[in-house]
């Protein structure tokens, strides 16, 4: 035996000593969570990651601008007003609220300025003389919705005039109360609009992390560094820290949108109640998180079976195919929420996170059917979780060519 | 004690293993030899819990290894495997942490593995940039990094140049110093030969062969006597009892000497010649136990 001299041979003899004080198993937990660690911090920093998220925030804050400029104007009237007074005034803004709008009166001081204002469209319309015996209303192009306004404004005014001037004290009517049977359906337009926006970036979100799971189990088997994991760890703990690390970080992806997203909706007056977006929102991410946990133990089971990136997407096709119908029906379901199409399939696990949340948000699922969509959809993950949890652990040792799920559900170690 | 003990595996009708036992001390260099597909990785690969023994168990310090004792067990697999797009530091950290390491004490750890073996202003490049030898460094630096307490390194050195092959020989010593049973497989017979305290040959699914060199090289069935009498002709050492001739050459003569033979009578029939310039015991290389016990279809089980 050949004995080379290091001066460091009394240096490791502390060395041992001291890590074996410091070091011990690490618990399943912990395990876990330092695979999930390496995979939230190798992520991060990855530019397709980065590009990716980047493009679904300017797509929805795309969204939010083109629904703002769809909207302008539509639930306001500026009317110009030449020769107005308060009562004018008054009497346009109570019957535009009437009409559903908020009406904004811009005096101007002859009819010369106004009629500019009207064809520069700086003004929905203008109204000469309102006072006077001969009113007159300007209009870019003849509008029902405007001369009606106008017309029931005056109309108004001057019945109150001739009641007054004939000595009748006019007393206000009675109040009525608003009980409404079904939600207002504008509501329910508004609601659906949000849940479709959400299922569309839930749809992308899942396939994006899906994607990531997939790549992440085929690179640990083609470049075979996961001999060197299952000799620290269990093949489950792998698969689960890889799930849960890549699934927070979509939840907080998902998160910062609907964040980004409700706030601009609120803050741009693209819906009115904060309930409208609120509600589908919070269904929508919880339909996310039942659908990565289904997906990605799915894409992360099948991608096992492989070890070249090449063959990857010959085995996730399936998976992806039912993911894309899911979203198709859901898109369509937005169309008809009680349609048999929607109302079977948003009870079929895996197609139920993309065609339930529209559904609910059209106030169209009954709780019973959104509590079977639920019940279907976990079993549905505790069963793919176990049998994808047995050929993961069957498959991955598997270098070389594409395991069968078969001979994976077979494999003993 | 590293304990191998009785170890049976098959992979479907192909009996790999057949009662694989053997035993590597603290502080024991272990060399573990075979032909191509004996079963060396799948030895390695049950005492990592990779493969499941059809019977038999390794046992380390007397308890059967499991998941907790494994996490103290530097393993270098057969294929290669790192994260390739992963930085050299944190990678060698994040190992360190799976063997159970703190934060701390893992990234101090990689630090100092990698200026050990010569990677320091590799740290922080992905490993895919790396040369292959300094890959196979930082392979090696991944089984060492946690301070294990076992190393099970299947075909270290198999890809490196003799530098490389004397800095990993130099690591592996100072492990052995430490205290920390080293077993490791390799074809290179004659680096085993120099390294090893012991070694175990294995073929057709059992040890053939095991112990120390010197152990193995007594128990070599037939001792040679090389004997060089430049004088002599052909045939001088034909009619001495329990002595069978090998071969003569010019004089050159190697002879097998059977149980109960005298070496003496030896030495004098050759003096009898004339000249006697060499007469030694021949030392057969651990490439000759090699195919010795390799082809000896009889187990010669030391």
């Amino acid at each position: 035996m050949t004995t080379i001299q290091t001066p460091q041979s009394t240096a490791t003899t502390e060395d041992a000593v001291r890590t074996a004080e410091t070091t011990r198993p690490p618990s399943s937990g912990a395990l876990v969570r330092l695979v999930a660690g390496r995979e939230i911090s190798t992520r991060v920093r990855d530019k397709g990651f980065l590009i990716g998220s980047a493009v679904l925030v300017v797509l929805i804050l795309g969204m939010l601008v083109f629904q703002v400029t769809m909207n302008s104007g539509g639930d306001e009237t500026d009317i110009a007003v030449v020769g107005g007074d308060a009562a004018v005034e008054q009497a346009l803004i109570a019957q535009g609220e009437a009409f559903g709008t908020d009406v904004t009166v811009v005096p101007f001081d002859d009819e010369a300025a106004a009629r500019a204002a009207v064809e520069d469209e700086d003004v929905d319309g203008a109204l000469i003389d309102p006072s006077g015996a001969q009113p007159q209303l300007l209009l870019e192009t003849e509008a029902a919705g405007a001369q009606s306004l106008v017309q029931g404004a005056l109309t108004s005014l001057s019945t109150a005039q001739q009641l007054s001037d004939a000595g009748v004290q006019l007393q206000p009517g009675p109040q009525v109360q608003l009980v409404t049977l079904d939600p207002d359906p504008e509501d329910r337009v508004q609601a659906t609009v949000v849940a479709v926006v959400g299922v569309i970036v839930l749809y992308s979100l899942i396939i994006l992390f899906g994607q990531f799971v997939a790549q992440g189990v085929v690179e640990e088997k083609s470049s075979r560094v996961v001999e060197l994991l299952l000799s620290t760890m269990r093949p489950w703990h792998l698969l689960a820290g890889k799930v849960i690390g890549l699934g927070l970080l979509g939840l907080a992806q998902i998160l910062a949108i609907a964040v980004i997203g409700v706030v601009g909706a609120l803050a741009f007056d693209v819906v009115e109640l904060p309930g409208d977006v609120i509600g589908p929102v919070v269904t929508v991410i919880a339909w996310f998180v039942l659908g990565y946990a289904f997906y990605a133990s799915v894409f992360a089971a099948a991608a096992s079976l492989v070890s070249r990136q090449e063959d990857l997407g010959s085995v996730i096709t399936p998976a992806s195919m039912l993911l894309v119908v899911g979203f198709l029906i859901g898109i369509q379901a937005a169309l008809s929420p009680g349609g048999t199409l929607a109302r079977v399939t948003s009870l079929i696990p895996g197609v139920s996170p993309m065609v339930m949340p529209v559904r609910q948000a059209a106030g169209e699922a009954a709780w019973w059917e959104v509590g079977v969509a639920l019940v279907l959809m976990l079993l549905a993950i505790a069963v793919v979780i176990r049998i994808g949890g047995r050929v993961y652990s069957g498959a991955l040792l598997r270098t070389g060519g594409k395991v069968s799920y078969r001979e994976a559900l077979r494999a003993e170690r | 004690m590293l304990e191998f003990d009785g170890l049976h595996k098959a992979y479907g009708d192909n009996q790999v293993l057949k009662g694989v036992s053997f035993t590597v001390a603290p502080g024991q260099m272990f060399g573990f030899c075979g032909s191509n597909g004996a079963g060396k990785t799948t030895t390695m690969r049950i005492a990592m819990g990779l493969a499941r023994p059809d019977a038999g168990e390794v046992r380390w310090q007397g308890r059967p290894v499991d998941d907790d004792v494994r996490r103290r067990i530097g393993y270098m697999p057969e294929e290669r495997g790192l994260y390739p797009k992963m930085k050299v530091g944190e990678q060698l950290a994040y190992f360190a942490r799976l063997h159970g390491m703190g934060g701390a004490a893992a990234t101090r750890a990689a630090a100092t593995w990698a200026e050990r073996l010569g990677l320091g202003e590799r740290r922080n490049d992905a490993v895919e940039r790396l040369s292959l030898g300094n890959q196979q460094r930082v392979q090696l630096a991944a089984a060492l990094v946690s301070e294990p307490d076992v190393l099970i390194l299947d075909e270290p050195f198999s890809g490196l140049d003799p530098v490389g092959v004397d800095s990993l020989a130099a690591a592996l010593l100072e492990q052995c110093r430490r205290g920390v049973p080293v077993v490791f497989s390799s074809h290179q017979l004659d680096l085993v030969e120099r390294l090893c305290d012991a070694v175990g040959i294995l073929a057709r699914g059992s040890i053939v062969a095991s112990g120390t060199v010197t152990e193995l090289r007594s128990s070599a069935a037939g001792r040679q006597l090389r004997v060089v009498v430049p004088d002599a002709s052909d045939g001088w050492a034909d009619l001495l009892p329990g002595v069978r001739v090998v071969s003569y050459q010019r004089g050159d003569t190697v002879l097998e000497l059977g149980f109960g033979a005298d070496d003496q009578q030896v030495l004098a029939a050759a003096l009898a010649t004339g000249r006697v310039t060499h007469f030694a015991w021949r030392e057969p290389t651990l490439v000759e136990l090699f195919r010795d016990a390799v082809s000896t279809p009889s187990a010669v089980a030391a």
